[in-house]
């Protein structure tokens, strides 16, 4: 019995692909030869409620783009000199440098936050993170809420225990951790104490631990973190946060609303920024901790561009930007709909072509993260999909469903003529209403000794 | 070469070597109590614990207290109280016990324990010329006590008396943060403009040394929010750290203070602070303390630097490591 539900995500599809792997990337087996089969691009998100899906979930303006092959492909010709034979899909590389990490996939997971869905899940997620080789961010509020798990019993939920679920698990020399820290979680110190943790060290040791200031998020843009707390944690934090008893019906504590059982909302403060303070909070990060990477995630802000820009200028090695279609967190409802700009215009508008700009929102299969990369970004984040994932197999199910992805990308990506995902560029997109391209004199076979292809991510 | 983990404190006590420092450090405090109280500075002692200390650490964690129910910090250093403690006496100074819980990436450097202690030095109105003064006088004053008073302790350690007569002798010499960046980067050193000078450049530009120097003007970015930025060059902090020669690193860090109300709420910001857990102190700022400047001076490592010891743990009683369970 899975106990997630992802409303408005293809949850169906996610599981398919968490129990079956590659092969939920292509329609069922047994319907082979006896299914004709089409594109359907304004079809359902799960066909028949099998869990198969083509990538047509929802409608925003990624999904409206469709990646198109040319037929010249001068880096498959420098694939094929390089090989000595055809190139595949097979010899599409798909490691790649996020956030100063080596990653095997251009695949990140996103934090969860301390919902109680992803601290459930967060010892799962966190060890086939860590075996996948990608990185993983553990999110704001998992101090303040699940404590860190030095001092008595490793709690699963805490802090700790993911740290070393994910140390355990990831291959020398790949992966790492992005710790979180918000405005609010600064009272309890998550990056001094992470940096000073001996149980650390060893990540911290191999370049692979990162911190990451959390400026916003894509579900509730220009809000801080929210968390619906059990009583017995309200009155634990009572007097240290902010918390609202909105389940009772009129806040009065009277107990006449929903019967939420004493539940409280804490409600933390997103924190004050300015150009100056954001530049000197990542100098000051850089400073304290010249060996941890810098990451910074913004929310999917109307300055987003001008934003990112003084988060690279100041030294970080990522900027993390939460579509509007993302988050896996307890959010306000009208948020979900109409606040924050879609992760597509994000990616106009920073129109990114050398930084290390990392994005999420609503991503589970591989032509949203191809069309993500070919608008600028270097890897693409997992949240909903890699819980479901993980509800679905705690032991496997990320794993398979990564594999999945995977096996979508490095055919998408030969498909397109490159082997190589930071090769992907806005010449692979086309949107519906897109003039043609003006006609082009043929282009000479290239000097392989001329090649540019980027083999970095 | 000292070894790398301190002995049981039944060896460690008893070793020649501890017992020469210990009396050495007895005579230094002595010495800089004479000087302080000569300059008419009230002594007062530091509180152990609050609700709120300095954040200031590269990277080190406060050591947190259960304080019936609410989360106390062990001070990491005197300062927030310093200011205020102005509100009483307009020069003030503590002998300060602090806990830092350094990072592991410090067990190299020879000069980080997580317990220490610090002559924390604050004068009001003072200007950071006449904080660089005070250090200057108290080391001059402090350190000849002990040169005067104890030959044989620095003899029998092996050290020359007369070096160190003549290495704080002279003015101690100013260097620019900006200045001290191009030289290491001269030396082919790799060192941001925009954070402090990093472990092993400091290393290298003490190593280089043959007296004391101040470093001056740190870039915002690389200090704590109480640090004043210059009114004149924006983004330069009027602040300073003391280095000592012969690769003994820093000794001491101080500055002139901001004590405006909304440029401590700004400065807390970029520093990534929440001003809501810094209560007491800003209501204490937003009803008006004193400008000011002052200091820290590192008990340990001054000594260390006296004695000549090599590694910070042999100077003091009972050393605590940066990650090691100790006495």
């Amino acid at each position: 019995m899975n106990r997630l539900r992802a409303p408005g995500f293809p949850e169906e599809a996610v599981r398919r692909r968490a129990r079956q792997g590659p092969a939920a990337g292509y329609p069922p087996a047994a319907d082979y030869g006896g299914t004709l089969f089409g594109a359907d691009p304004a079809g359902p998100a799960d066909s028949a409620g099998s869990g198969w899906a083509a990538g047509h979930a929802g409608a925003d303006q990624l999904d409206a783009a469709r990646l198109v092959p040319p037929v010249f492909m001068p880096q498959r010709l420098e694939k094929l000199i390089d090989l000595g034979r055809e190139p595949t899909h097979r010899d599409v590389e798909l490691d790649t440098l996020i956030g100063g990490f080596r990653s095997s996939l251009p695949l990140y997971v996103s934090a969860f936050g301390s919902t109680v869905a992803g601290s459930d899940l967060g010892l799962a997620v966190s060890r086939q993170a860590g075996e996948l080789g990608i990185p993983m961010v553990i999110g704001e509020n998992v101090v303040p809420v699940a404590g860190y798990g030095r001092l008595g019993p490793t709690g699963d939920r805490s802090l700790l225990a993911r740290l070393r679920a994910y140390a355990g698990a990831a291959p020398p020399g790949l992966g790492g951790v992005a710790v979180q820290q918000s405005t609010e979680d600064a009272d309890a110190e998550v990056w001094n104490l992470v940096y000073s943790d001996p149980a650390a060290h060893e990540l911290l040791a191999s370049g692979r631990l990162a911190f990451e200031l959390k400026v916003g998020q894509g579900a509730k843009p220009g809000l801080g973190g929210m968390t619906v707390l059990d009583a017995d944690t309200a009155a634990r934090l009572t007097g240290r946060y902010q918390l609202d008893p909105i389940f009772d019906g009129d806040g009065s504590g009277s107990g006449s609303g929903d019967g939420s059982g004493g539940r409280v909302l804490r409600a933390a403060t997103p924190g004050t920024y300015t150009e100056e303070i954001l530049r000197q909070q990542i100098r000051l990060m850089r400073n304290n901790f010249p060996e941890a990477r810098v990451w910074v995630k913004l929310h999917p802000a109307r300055d987003v561009r001008d934003a990112a820009a003084v988060a690279w200028a100041a030294g970080a090695d990522a900027v993390t930007v939460d579509g509007a279609e993302g988050g896996t967190g307890w959010a306000p409802l009208p948020a979900f709909a109409h606040v924050g700009l879609p992760l597509a215009e994000c990616l106009l508008r920073l129109d990114n072509r050398s930084d290390c700009l990392l994005v999420s929102g609503r991503v589970w299969e591989g032509t949203r993260v191809a069309k993500c990369l070919a608008l600028g970004a270097r890897a693409a984040g997992l949240g909903r999909a890699a819980l479901l994932a993980a509800d679905e197999d705690p032991d496997r199910g990320l794993l398979r469903f990564a594999g999945c992805l995977a096996e979508e990308l490095r055919l998408l990506v030969s498909a397109l003529g490159k082997y190589r995902p930071a090769a992907l560029g806005r010449e692979d997109l086309w949107w519906p209403g897109q003039p043609p391209e003006p006609a082009a004199a043929p282009a000479a076979a290239p000097d392989r000794t001329a090649a540019t292809c980027r083999t970095e991510g | 070469m000292a070894d790398a983990i301190p002995p049981p404190p039944h060896e460690h006590l008893r070793n020649p070597a501890t017992r020469h420092a210990l009396r050495i450090q007895s005579t230094l405090l002595d010495g800089a109590r004479e000087y302080l109280s000569g300059q008419d500075f009230v002594e007062l002692l530091p509180p152990i614990i609050g609700p709120v200390t300095d954040p200031g650490g590269r990277g080190a964690k406060q050591a947190d207290v259960d304080y019936y129910g609410h989360p106390y910090k062990l001070m990491t250093s005197a300062i927030l109280y310093k200011q205020a403690a102005l509100l009483a006496f307009d020069k003030i100074f503590y002998i300060a016990p602090n806990v830092r819980l350094e990072p592991m990436t410090t067990a190299g450097t020879d000069r980080h324990l997580a317990e220490f202690h610090q002559i924390d030095v604050e004068a009001a109105g003072a200007s950071r010329d006449e904080a660089l003064g005070l250090v200057e006088g108290l080391l001059r004053h402090a350190v000849g006590r002990v040169v005067a008073e104890l030959p044989e302790p620095l003899a029998a350690l092996g050290r020359d008396p007369s070096a160190l007569l003549d290495a704080l002798e002279q003015p101690f010499e100013q260097l620019s943060h900006a200045k001290a960046v191009g030289l290491l980067h001269g030396l082919g050193h790799d060192q941001s403009p925009d954070s402090e000078i990093n472990w092993s450049g400091e290393a290298l530009l003490s190593r280089e040394a043959h007296r004391p120097f101040f470093v001056t003007d740190y870039p915002k970015g690389s200090r704590g929010f109480y640090d004043r930025e210059s009114a004149t060059e924006p983004g330069l902090l009027r602040n300073f750290d003391l280095i000592a020669p012969e690769g003994f690193g820093e000794l001491c860090s101080g500055g002139e203070r901001e004590s405006s109300y909304p440029r401590i709420i700004a400065r807390m910001r970029e520093t990534g602070e929440n001003p809501a857990k810094y209560g007491w102190y800003l209501d204490a700022v937003r009803q008006g303390i004193p400008p000011s400047a002052g200091f820290g001076i590192g008990v340990q490592r001054l000594l260390r630097y006296v004695t000549g010891l090599a590694a910070v743990w042999q100077v003091s009683a009972y050393p605590k490591l940066p990650g090691m369970a100790s006495p």
